[in-house]
């Protein structure tokens, strides 16, 4: 029975938003093939990394004092000795080897390739996009440089640094007001829609070139982020959503519409309004009706997407669709879907233990691939330092 | 040794007593049962599984007897060390620790006789109370015995009936006499319909509740394996479900336009048939007495079927699942129409039949897939079936999720290999099995019968109840066969 270790957690806003994804449906899934002996490992807030099979059951995590209790057992090490190990010190240490990981943290150190680069160098098989895509999409203003230098549509924007917005307001300001209302205010790296801020352009002063509710959303963003994006919003807006999964050969969920109530998809929309499934479930239209033209328009897209950043495992890519136009812009891309929009795949005849079971396979079939590649090469480079200077 | 001291010590704590009064209350008081458990049962600490202890004032009763004697034990054992003088005060007090759970065990027992004693005169003056009232009741008695698909039945009389009439049946499964005794206290005197179940569980249970009830007419809904551990002999089980019959063919008379004694017999269960009298009415998904089924049609939404007696057409749709559920229907529609209900009646009756609490009741998530809850079916005959059923839909992934059947006595290996066959005929897709002593033989019906789809186990049944929703996608159809309680385990 392969080992695998679900990492979730961590130092990140969406902490819990992990723990939700990583017991509904991954650890649920793994456990329902009855093929893995499944590790939980959870980064607290802090940054402390535990090991326990109790927290294999969500009960776990809805215990008010679960942090408490944690904090009474033994933090584990990890060992990178050809392979991961999780270690738990004492007198006589106790390993596990781990066969492959299923990274399911959201957000920073998680899903911004920081977890994929340590993975990386612990030789372990890993579950989804690699580190340096992981890193780019988690940086909505990379993402949408990326994209439309390759030629993907994507909608005016302008970014900056906190630094940038105290040095260079009134550039920054010129290149804003170059951008048609409503706009979107998002810090950069935050996924879930966390501080994104929608501004109507109501409270602008045309004269003085002030807009307060601008201003204000931006501080609301540098709050979570240091680099924030400014974009356009898109009339007539429908936003669909689509999960996919594979390597060289792709495999698509179906185009999925967030029915929102409120007035672009936010973290409430996402994770709270559904029952008990971890992500939204009823308030999402599957597939999207938005006509077979769109959809495969969307589709199109979406492959060109996950493959000019170069993702593998599983994404999920984003669109914002202007509908009397039909102008379709890719917004972001998530590495980690949240609850890996396994609703959307069982829509699509794919169950939880199916989608675990794939991405299992991907992880271990892109490991397989990247060790046959030779990172090292025979030199005399350092025998020559420090003797006659080659010409 | 280390195992038999694992399950040893569990016996001395607290709970031990609770897990004793649990499984009183599971095998519903019966000694036989509870002894044959506890004899055979290792592991004292994981027992309160399927379910939990329903404190009622007999359950509770019982908890505070158990405690009670295991204190005055405890006190005895001190007592012995501390006051006896003598050298075999130290192994006297070794064997009453030792034999302490033991004695506990005993103790409820004799505790349970002892209050039989005194329920006893309580339950004779009750039942004499119901049987006087019920003599004088005006309303039709009707009594449902069978093996299997009483419930079902009681339900469809119900519904149907209670178009044109005022019907009224005891709730869940008040089966027994003094069940049915507290139902007829309630009973107000202007119900034109009262509907029986007849529980048995040894021989001579219908007669007795055959001349506490008195019933007009009756339905025999079959014969079969169901309780054999308790009847031994199929034989057995027969003879006592056609106590109503013979309790019935001594009935005379007339009453609401129906000829007294009248027996309704379910012709689709061959040991039914087999020892059916000439004057009893076969019914079947063919029809019962004069009514013919035309047309019958059944899938996820229900049952649809036309009947016709003569000149007399219904066509109806029920909620219903599966082409068994016909018979019953049309013996409703028959003993409506005998009662004068309109053909229009009965059509709204059998359109109001639907689908009872755990017995394929159907219910569609979020995710667009459907269960199938038949937990509280365990028997042949309703396994065949809902296998039928399943068989009969098209276009859906089908999940068949069974810990098998209790209580098949000396049958078991060859009716769980039957199961298995059936589900390889139909060509399930997934049948998924908990881990038991019958479940084997499942898996070997299924290898028998060259199964080409997927089988997979699961140690309990939670596990695959919370496996399941990951293993499914939308369409897919997920059959709850049976439930195992935890006396059985």
């Amino acid at each position: 029975m392969k080992a695998i270790a679900v990492v979730f957690g961590g130092r990140s806003a969406e902490h819990d938003v992990s723990i939700i994804t990583a017991h509904i449906p991954i650890i649920e899934s793994l456990k329902a093939t009855g093929n893995f002996d499944v590790w939980p490992v959870y980064i607290s807030k802090d940054g402390d990394w535990y090991a326990d099979k109790a927290m294999n059951e969500m009960t776990f995590f809805k215990q008010p004092d679960y942090e408490a209790i944690l904090k009474k057992q033994k933090k584990i090490h990890l060992s990178f000795d050809n392979g991961l190990e999780l270690v738990w010190p004492g007198f006589r240490d106790r390993k596990v080897k781990i066969d492959v990981v299923f990274p399911a943290m959201h957000g920073t150190y998680g899903e911004d390739g920081s977890l994929m680069g340590l993975l990386r160098m612990a030789k372990v098989p890993f579950v989804g996009c690699d580190m340096a895509v992981s890193a780019v999409a988690m940086d909505k203003a990379f993402t949408k440089q990326v994209l439309f230098a390759e030629g993907v549509l994507v909608v005016p924007f302008v970014w900056f640094t906190h630094e940038d917005f105290v040095s260079k307001d009134g550039v920054l300001k010129e290149k804003i007001a170059k951008l048609k209302y409503p706009l979107f205010v998002k810090p950069v790296h935050l996924g879930s829609s966390i501080g994104i801020t929608k501004v109507t352009g109501k409270s602008r002063h045309p004269g003085e070139g002030r807009d307060p509710e601008l201003e204000n959303a931006i501080e609301v963003a540098f709050h979570y982020d240091d680099k924030v994006l400014v974009e356009e919003g898109v009339e007539n807006l429908i936003e669909v959503t689509l999960p996919i999964i594979g390597n060289d050969v792709l495999t698509l969920a179906s185009v999925e519409r967030p029915l929102n109530k409120t007035e672009f998809f936010d973290f409430k929309d996402k994770y709270l309004s559904g029952k008990g499934s971890g992500v939204n479930s009823e308030y999402s239209k599957i597939p999207a009706d938005i006509g077979d033209d769109l959809t495969k328009q969307v589709q199109e897209l979406g492959r060109k997407t996950y493959k000019t950043l170069g993702c593998s495992g599983i994404a999920r890519v984003d669109f914002l669709i202007e509908s009397t136009t039909k102008k379709i812009f890719v917004n972001e891309v998530n590495t980690l879907p949240g609850s890996l929009y396994v609703h959307n795949w069982k829509k699509s005849g794919v169950s939880g233990v199916g989608l675990v079971t794939k991405l299992v396979v991907l992880a271990e079939e892109r490991f397989t691939s990247q060790q046959s590649l030779t990172h090292t090469f025979s030199s005399s480079i350092l025998q020559k330092v420090g003797g006659p200077k080659v010409q | 040794m280390k195992s038999y001291l694992k399950n040893f010590f569990p016996r001395y704590h607290l709970r031990y007593i609770r897990t004793l009064v649990y499984m009183l209350q599971a095998s519903e008081y019966h000694t036989g049962d509870f002894l044959r458990w506890f004899a055979r049962t290792r592991d004292f600490l994981h027992v309160e599984e399927r379910k939990q202890l329903v404190k009622t004032i007999k359950a509770r009763v019982f908890l505070g007897f158990g405690y009670l004697f295991a204190i005055f034990l405890c006190v005895l054992a001190l007592w012995v060390l501390i006051v006896g003088t003598l050298w075999w005060k130290y192994p006297l007090f070794f064997l009453m620790a030792l034999f302490a759970p033991y004695l506990i065990s005993y103790s409820l027992v004799a505790f349970l006789f002892v209050l039989r004693l005194v329920q006893w005169p309580i339950e004779y003056v009750m039942t004499a109370s119901a049987k006087k009232k019920l003599r004088a009741h005006r309303g039709l008695k009707i009594a449902i015995a069978g093996s299997f698909g009483k419930t079902s039945m009681r339900e469809i009389l119900k519904t149907v009936l209670g178009v044109g009439k005022k019907v009224s049946a005891p709730p869940g499964s008040y089966n027994t006499p003094l069940g049915i005794s507290s139902f007829v206290k309630t009973l107000k005197g202007d119900e034109e319909v009262l509907l029986f179940e007849m529980g048995e569980y040894y021989p001579g249970d219908i007669k007795r509740l055959c001349d506490l009830v008195e019933p007009d007419m009756g339905v025999i809904t079959g014969v079969n394996e169901a309780h054999l551990e308790k009847f031994k002999d199929i034989s057995r089980t027969q003879k006592t479900i056609f106590e109503l019959a013979d309790y019935l063919a001594s009935v005379i008379g007339a009453k609401a336009g129906i000829q007294q004694g009248l027996l309704y017999v379910n012709g689709e269960n061959e040991l039914a048939k087999k020892y059916a009298r000439e004057d009893v009415i076969l019914y079947s998904r063919s029809g019962a007495g004069e009514w013919k089924v035309e047309k019958t049609d059944t899938d996820l939404s229900g049952t649809s079927l036309v009947i016709q007696k003569g000149s007399e057409k219904i066509s109806a749709h029920s909620n219903l699942l599966g082409l068994h559920q016909v018979g019953p229907l049309v013996v409703a529609a028959d003993i409506a129409s005998k009662l004068g209900l309109t053909s229009a009646q009965i059509e709204q009756g059998i359109s109001e039949t639907k689908p009872f609490a755990h017995r394929l009741e159907p219910k569609t998530d979020a995710h667009g897939v459907t269960t199938l809850d038949d937990s509280y079916n365990g028997n042949p005959d309703g396994v065949r079936a809902v296998i039928e059923f399943l068989s009969s839909l098209n276009g859906s992934r089908r999940f068949y999720v069974t810990p098998g059947l209790v209580e098949m006595g000396a049958k078991k290996e060859e009716i769980h290999k039957e199961i298995g066959r059936e589900l390889a005929r139909a060509g399930i897709e997934k049948v998924v099995l908990l881990r038991n002593s019958v479940t084997p033989f499942i898996e070997q019906g299924l290898q028998e019968g060259k199964y080409g789809g997927e089988v997979i186990w699961f140690s309990k049944a939670l596990e695959a109840f919370s496996a399941l929703p990951n293993l499914t996608v939308q369409g897919d159809v997920v059959l709850l066969q049976n439930d195992w309680p935890d006396q059985y385990a």
